[in-house]
């Protein structure tokens, strides 16, 4: 049983490239030895692909499952908090200072990204003074300031793009967004953002999150906040476009493999 | 006393990076639409094309290295 798992579930191994490197070396010494140009092209090619196979294994590879059930435990408690505090509002992701700008010391705290999860369904929002506090319970208006699940990403794909998402056009990052979260980052087989009308439209095809959505686990913050993709979106929205943004509504299909997620820009 | 030398010249050499080079690079551009995670195989298709195109170099280098001396 133990060796059945570890035969499915293990990484790639090394010893393969290691026995053909070995072997490459001890045939090209003695090709040196026997003076054989047959045994020294042996020789190269063996130790050759053996280095390749070492060079070009992954290293580190996780299967996607992995992410639903570390992301779970965040949207539990996005919804213990809510329902204990009786919250109704949507959740609405205000965008960050850009890195680059100067603020004086009491401000520094704008420069991270926040949701603001409002206590009531109306948009009435912190002060810059509140937020920059970097406090969890705000009072006026009342609500929680929380971290969007999908912030690493945006990271990440800001290390993917090169640049910064305050660099770059809106135009710019309706081409360039499916690139990198299909092709680069491999989140999602296909992705489209979209503007339509006063919304932005995305539809995402067999997420690497499409498990969340599932309904197991009864998450309810996972359709106002979104799962960490849906989040990392409404994030760059929020950032490239420097308003708050908030998804309207979502829609999956029955087999989990279509998502797709309506957000809106809001004037502050 | 017997020297032993290095069976290969130069020009070998440079053969046989040619043909490696072209089969990574076929083989690096036919896996470009696909996924690092293939059925049972996973791969780093970012070192391949790297090593591909290390290895496109350095032929160019021996061909570059034939061109100065001939001989």
């Amino acid at each position: 049983m133990k060796r059945k798992l570890l035969e499915t579930k293990q990484t790639p191994s090394s010893k393969i490239g290691i026995g053909f490197l070995v072997s490459g070396c001890v045939v090209l010494l003695a090709s040196v030895v026997a003076s054989s140009t047959v045994l020294a092209f042996i020789g190269l090619g063996l130790a050759f692909w053996g280095g390749l196979f070492l060079f070009t294994r992954p290293v580190k590879f996780v299967t996607s499952t992995l992410l639903d059930f570390t992301a779970t435990s965040s949207y539990i408690t996005i919804d213990r908090i809510t329902e204990d505090l009786h919250y109704k509002g949507k959740p609405i992701y205000v965008p960050p200072y850009p890195k680059e700008g100067r603020l004086p010391e009491y401000l520094k705290g704008l420069k991270e990204m926040i949701v603001f999860i409002p206590a009531e369904d109306t948009v009435a929002m912190p002060t810059i003074e509140e937020m920059a506090k970097k406090q969890f319970l705000l009072k006026n208006p009342q609500g929680i300031c929380i971290a969007p699940p999908g912030y690493g990403i945006v990271n990440l794909l800001e290390t993917e793009l090169k640049t910064g998402f305050t660099q770059i056009e809106v135009d710019q990052l309706y081409t360039s967004l499916p690139t990198i979260i299909v092709s680069s980052l491999e989140l999602a087989k296909e992705f489209e953002i979209n503007p339509e009308n006063d919304l932005i439209h995305t539809k995402t095809v067999d997420s690497v999150y499409n498990e969340l959505y599932s309904g197991k686990q009864g998450l309810k913050s996972i359709h106002s906040i979104g799962c960490p993709l849906t989040s990392a979106v409404a994030c760059i929205l929020a950032i490239t476009i420097g308003k708050l943004v908030t998804i309207v509504k979502d829609t999956v299909s029955s087999d989990l493999k279509t998502i797709e997620v309506w957000y809106k820009i809001l004037e502050a | 006393m017997t020297r032993t030398n290095f069976p290969l010249s130069l020009w070998d050499i440079s053969l046989w990076i040619a043909v490696t080079a072209i089969i990574l690079l076929v083989t690096s551009e036919l896996l470009a639409p696909y996924s690092d995670y293939f059925g049972d195989f996973v791969i780093d298709k970012t070192r391949l094309r790297l090593a591909a195109l290390v290895l496109g170099a350095a032929f160019m280098v021996t061909v570059f290295l034939h061109a100065l001396a001939p001989r």
